[in-house]
């Protein structure tokens, strides 16, 4: 699926994952493949990505997370990695 | 007629003028590169946190209100006054002032009562208003935000203006800043930040109806999201006064080296004239001593 990672000063990430665990609100959860539209604030904490080259771990502050037709788009503020 | 030295001189002056316009111009114009570069980077941002707004107002059943929706009697308003820290950009920050100016005499009552609030953001809006409303509370605490345009130090200003409208401090937040436009063409604008006016259930209707999961519902979710997208338009305000700002001075130095220009066409033809004129009479002068001698 591809995702899409987007901060207010640039897009951080674009391209291909196989699964995406943020932080939200009511608790971690992953995205995988294929996964039914969803809408979500996210809090504090770890984001990881695995792509076809590994993992990528990074802290976000706040964000929100969007998933539809197999596309995520990532919106998150203070992004470190 | 001048005589030679004093043209040459001002020669000199007008020149030296003309190449310092020049550079500002050029220095505009690559910050002017950046400025308009960072609205860019921003747009995706904004625009999907505003999809993100849609969807969730589309799948929502019965009226959209937040805290931050809440309109109340106006009796302490402020005033955000986004201009730059420098001048020399033309009329630019003199029509924001204009325009500020405008807005506070429309909340005239609550100026009267001492109750009226202007938070500066660059130190030209305060060198405009600070002698011209003494009765309003001058909030001066983020008037170097040029200094670094970065969203965390933004979203300070915005944090602070939020927390301060939900304690009531402020019924209602309005911001003055230059709309850009393009980069010869900047407008002063006013814009109501607080409260925010009514969400639009209507402009939800078009394709994203899809049957989402809302985690971990839509209020909620609702509160979470209209403080990022406040944070979002208040640093485009702050990005394009930055940008406009630059136009601005490009501009104008533009117009100022063309100026020059002219100004040296015409010293050099006076030069010119005057160079001619001390010829003609040296020449006479011998011509008229020659003649003396020959007798």
């Amino acid at each position: 699926m591809r995702l899409v990672v987007l901060t207010p000063d640039q897009e951080y990430f674009d391209g291909d994952v196989s699964s995406v665990k943020v932080p939200g609100t009511s608790g971690q959860f992953e995205i995988l493949e294929h996964h039914a539209p969803i809408v979500s604030a996210l809090l504090k904490g770890e984001v990881r990505l695995i792509t076809s080259d590994g993992e990528k771990r990074f802290q976000i502050e706040k964000g929100f997370i969007e998933v539809l037709n197999n596309e995520v788009s990532l919106l998150v503020q203070g992004l470190s990695e | 007629m001048a005589n030679l030295k004093e043209v040459r001189e001002r020669i000199s002056s007008v020149k030296s003028t003309q190449q310092i316009t020049k550079a500002m111009k050029m220095v505009s114009a690559a910050k002017l590169r950046k400025a308009q570069d960072a609205i860019t980077q921003m747009r995706p941002y904004a625009d999907q946190l505003h999809r993100m707004l849609v969807n969730i107002l589309s799948n929502l059943e019965g009226e959209a209100n937040t805290r931050f929706g809440i309109a109340r009697e106006i009796t302490s308003p402020a005033i955000v006054v986004v201009t730059s820290n420098r001048g020399l950009c033309g009329a630019f920050n003199t029509n924001v002032v204009k325009q500020a100016i405008q807005v506070i005499k429309n909340h005239q009552d609550a100026y009267d009562a001492g109750n009226l609030s202007i938070l500066c953001i660059g130190k030209k809006g305060y060198d405009g208003l600070k002698n011209k409303f003494p009765n309003a509370k001058f909030i001066l605490d983020y008037i170097d935000l040029f200094a670094d345009l970065s969203f965390d130090k933004v979203s300070n200003v915005s944090q602070y203006l939020m927390d301060a409208f939900n304690k009531e401090d402020f019924d209602v937040i309005e911001v003055c800043y230059g709309r850009f436009k393009n980069p010869a063409v900047q407008f002063p604008e006013t814009d109501q930040f607080l409260p925010v006016p009514k969400l639009e259930k209507t402009l939800g209707d078009n394709s994203h109806k899809a049957d989402y999961i809302f985690e971990p519902d839509k209020e909620t979710l609702l509160e979470h999201l209209i403080p990022s997208i406040l944070q979002t338009k208040f640093q485009k305000y702050l990005l394009d006064t930055h940008a406009s700002e630059h136009g601005a001075r490009m501009t104008a130095m533009d117009k100022a080296t063309e100026n020059a220009e002219d100004m040296l066409k015409e010293l050099k033809i006076s030069y010119n004239k005057a160079r001619q004129e001390a010829i003609t009479s040296e020449l006479s002068e011998i011509v008229g001593g020659a003649a003396a001698l020959e007798g």
